[in-house]
């Protein structure tokens, strides 16, 4: 086994026991992720499967292969980050509204009203 | 229509210098005054505490379109016939504020927006690069929207109970304007453009919109027109 192998091996298992011992997220999230960072340490072990399904779909190498995935799923995953941004955008607004609302009204009652 | 049933919302965002000045100045006028401090830090509160105004603190910085959009739900509140919006920062001049809300008045439209390109010599007081970003800007929201006003970014406009009830701004920063034309259309609500002067005072060039902000608008609008 090359030093990379044992380096990115010891990358992803660090990566799935944090990923599941700490971010509280749903049973089906963890599940998906466990198999995405198994299949993960399966290529780094056995690189051989990543370059024959690369020849398989055209592409000339394994490592190209992953870098053309990963920059699909970077993409979506960037997409799917700032449609969460915008609505918790919206909901700190709505927040935000109804307080500085309820504080302008009773102090609107307390001067005139 | 009682004259103190005209809301007048000024979202203010740091221009304590200036919005003191800009409620004196409209506090000629018999109408009422919503002023929405957008989680301002400076001393804002303390200037206009001793005007008769509607005063609304946002904790946080939301930005424009956010701060006009609570304006406009305490306008509702408070049973408002018409609202106008309105800058704080001195670039709007409250002499158009008759005109903006006249075709109101007659029942010949539910939005009106002020136009700075409607008159020569207002035309001609526009600096050149801001008038190169508000053409393209026009035709952006075009295409978006498929209204094609004379200024696309004029913030000063004014909506009858009826567009006042429908539209709902959710930009919080400053794609709110094409959103509002936005709603227009959904609502098929009617509109019409008035001219307007703007005061291009140093520090409203200073404070308003840099051209690189059109390009900020149009990706919040791109976003917007495919749901994401």
């Amino acid at each position: 086994m090359k030093l990379i192998q044992i380096f990115l091996l010891i990358a992803l298992i660090i990566i799935l026991i944090s990923y599941i011992r700490w971010f509280r997220s749903a049973a089906l999230d963890k599940i998906l992720i466990a198999i995405i960072l198994l299949t993960g340490m399966c290529f780094v072990v056995f690189p051989d499967v990543t370059t024959r399904m690369a020849n398989w779909l055209g592409v000339g190498r394994g490592a190209d292969l992953l870098f053309y995935i990963a920059i699909v799923a970077f993409s979506y995953t960037l997409l799917l980050l700032y449609s969460k941004t915008k609505v918790l955008e919206k909901q700190i607004a709505s927040l935000v509204r109804k307080q500085s609302l309820m504080e302008a009204e009773s102090e609107n009652k307390n001067d005139k009203l | 229509m009682k004259p103190s049933s005209i809301y007048i919302i000024v979202p203010v965002y740091n221009e304590a210098t200036v919005v003191e000045q800009t409620i004196i100045d409209l506090l000629k006028y018999p109408y009422s005054i919503i002023l929405v401090d957008d989680g301002s830090t400076d001393n804002v509160q303390e200037i206009v505490k001793k005007y008769p105004i509607i005063f609304i603190k946002h904790s946080l910085n939301l930005g424009q379109g956010a701060a006009l959009q609570t304006g406009m739900e305490m306008a509702k509140r408070l049973n408002a016939e018409i609202v106008i919006h309105f800058d704080a920062d001195g670039q709007h001049n409250s002499d158009n504020i008759k005109n903006i809300i006249e075709p109101i008045f007659n029942n010949e439209c539910d939005v009106v927006f002020g136009s700075r390109f409607l008159k020569k010599e207002d035309d001609q007081k526009i600096p050149f690069n801001k008038k190169v970003v508000l053409k393209t800007a026009r035709y952006i929201n075009w295409i978006f929207t498929g209204i094609l006003l004379s200024d696309a970014h004029n913030g000063l406009r004014a909506l009858n109970k009826n567009a006042l009830e429908k539209i709902v701004i959710t930009e919080n920063k400053m794609a709110h304007a094409s959103e509002i034309l936005f709603e227009v259309k959904k609502y098929k609500l009617r509109y019409k453009e008035v001219p307007v002067t703007i005061n291009y005072t140093k520090y409203s060039t200073q404070k308003g919109q840099k051209g690189m902000n059109a390009i900020n608008i149009f990706f919040d609008l791109l976003f917007k027109k495919s749901g994401l």
